[in-house]
């Protein structure tokens, strides 16, 4: 309910740290491409130009994310700032997804 | 009794319960399983084998939608097929299918499993000159040197022809280059333009395209008008290692213009060996004694290089000269080079060592044949420069210790073409200079 960030809060609010994110998905695969779109969302309002993310299919580079200890795909992964976190899944709550990312909707407001 | 639909029989139910408690096995931590339990999982890595394994409704969907392209790309009415970095074609749409029957393989058409390049090689006569460029298009693509290369083609066969643009575009794909070529049927635009009236302009885009595929600079710097007329008398043809175009006081039956082959001019005096004085490329013509008014050549022209060329024969050349001043422009200009050519190399051959004489024969050549790497044996070399066998071969050894080229089987590699340079007489800086060899 505390989610919803009103419009002067986020102005008042700038971000001045950058968040780097890497994001593991499959293809076109239906949760896959889900989850870029809803990151996509929570990226364009909570963090504007703020935050850095790569995005790694695990289809055409499986090494790569058993190197960086993927599990499942989709997931997060914040790199930084510390402390490192991950989220599993179509990244649809986005209250896990901004706990996460360190962003507290209620402390934005 | 009825028989239980494929995917609830009891032995697909075991499959599937068995292999959700390998996903699970696989899928340790309760974030992981949580999201798997919500169906929020399309993939599980699988360390033993190093992959991704797609769970069934990711697969599903991925089918779907792969499914979804090929019919999307079914329906389109250009013709398309998609190549790998090799060039084999490994899908193509319905149109292209289609284009292939229609023309039993001709105007590049190539069915899955087949090599587009290999098929470029092949090509028909009538088409090649095309084929060759759209071949050089797509090996730039697949090199990844260019994103895209567009091209008109003109392909012939009994009873017509059929003109259209075709568009290679590169792909990147696991990390390695692919290519989608589209193909545009352009002939019915173009025959009613031509029937709109418009007859003259529209034929002369036809062998504006054409000109543009072809390799000879000479043919290359005609007006398209010019061209045009010119085009209905040339032929193209193979002209191989070896082949004498003309002998010394023979009547010249036809002017070739090489493409990516190599003519010699030698001049053969009695009781010696032949004498190389003149080399002719894609930059020129052989035969330009005609543009004089001379239809006897004064010269052997020897192939020393195959590939292909484009020839006239004399008669109607002299025609289409009379009424083409660019021609003669191009022509005499073309004349007035190879005399300095042959005026440098009388020069050359009487005052210069023989190994500065072949690396400038070695420049000469790299640069007509646009390649780095030709077939050469001691003995044509001999012929080419005038000298004994055994001054050719100390010429190459001695340019070969200084690393500047290197000699296998006949085969000479240039390796560098700066200390080439270098190496080679000042006859060579002094035909840069004068416009006649393309400056480094």
């Amino acid at each position: 309910m505390a989610r919803k960030p009103t419009k002067a809060g986020t102005a008042d609010a700038p971000v001045t740290t950058v968040v780097v994110m890497r994001l593991y998905i499959a293809g076109k695969a239906p949760n896959s491409v889900k989850a870029i779109a809803n990151l996509k969302a929570i990226c364009r309002r909570y963090l504007k130009d703020g935050y850095k993310l790569e995005i790694v299919d695990v289809c055409e580079h499986p090494r790569r994310a058993l190197t960086d200890g993927v599990v499942v795909t989709p997931s997060l992964a914040k790199l930084s700032p510390a402390p490192a976190s991950n989220v599993i899944g179509n990244l649809s709550d986005t209250g896990s997804v901004l706990a996460a990312l360190g962003l507290h909707a209620g402390a934005m407001e | 009794m009825n028989p239980a639909p494929p995917a609830r029989s009891p032995s697909d139910l075991t499959a599937e319960a068995a292999f959700k408690d390998w996903v699970r096995r696989l899928v340790k931590g309760a974030a992981e399983l949580e999201a798997l339990e919500a169906g929020q999982i399309d993939a599980v890595m699988d360390a033993a084998t190093g992959s991704a394994i797609l769970l069934p409704g990711a697969q599903a969907a991925l089918q779907g939608s792969s499914r979804l392209v090929l019919s999307a790309l079914d329906a389109l009415p250009g013709e398309v097929c998609v190549l790998d970095s090799a060039g084999t074609v490994v899908m193509t749409n319905k149109a292209w299918r289609a284009f292939v029957v229609a023309r039993a393989g001709a105007g590049l058409g190539v069915s899955e499993g087949a090599n587009f390049l290999a098929a470029c090689r092949n090509a028909g006569a009538p088409e090649r000159v095309h084929a060759e460029a759209v071949a050089a298009g797509l090996r730039e693509v697949l090199a990844g040197r260019r994103k895209l290369f567009r091209c008109e083609y003109v392909c012939q066969f009994p009873g017509g022809h059929c003109a259209f643009t075709l568009t290679i575009a590169g792909i990147a794909q696991d990390g390695a280059v692919h290519a989608v070529v589209t193909r545009e049927n352009v002939t019915e635009r173009k025959r009613a333009r031509l029937a709109r009236g418009s007859g003259r302009a529209k034929t002369s885009r036809i062998a504006a395209v054409a000109r543009a595929g072809t390799p000879n600079r000479l043919l290359a710097s005609l007006p398209a008008k010019e061209y045009e007329r010119l085009l209905a008398g040339l032929e193209l043809v193979k002209l191989s290692y070896g082949d004498v175009l003309y002998e010394p006081g023979e009547q010249m039956r036809y002017a070739y213009f090489p493409s990516d082959c190599l003519v010699s001019l030698l001049t053969v005096v009695e009781g010696h060996r032949a004498l190389e004085v003149g080399l002719v490329g894609r930059e020129g013509m052989v035969g330009s004694r005609l543009a004089l008014g001379i239809t006897v050549s004064p010269v052997r022209a020897l192939v020393q290089a195959t590939g292909m060329a484009v020839r006239i024969k004399s008669a109607r050349f002299l025609q289409e000269f009379r009424r083409s001043p660019a021609l003669q422009r191009a022509a005499f200009r073309f004349t007035d080079a190879l005399t300095m050519q042959v005026t440098q190399t009388a020069a050359c051959n009487r005052f210069h060592v023989v190994e500065a004489r072949l690396a400038r024969w070695l420049l000469m050549t790299r640069e007509r044949l646009l390649s780095g790497e030709f077939h050469l044996t001691h003995e044509f070399l001999a012929d080419m420069l005038g000298v004994r066998r055994a001054g050719v071969t100390a010429a190459a050894s001695a340019l070969q210790r200084q690393k500047l080229i290197r000699y296998q089987r006949g085969i000479i590699t240039i390796l560098d073409q700066q200390g080439l340079e270098l190496a080679a007489c000042s006859c060579y800086r002094h035909l840069q200079v004068m416009g006649l060899e393309a400056a480094t």
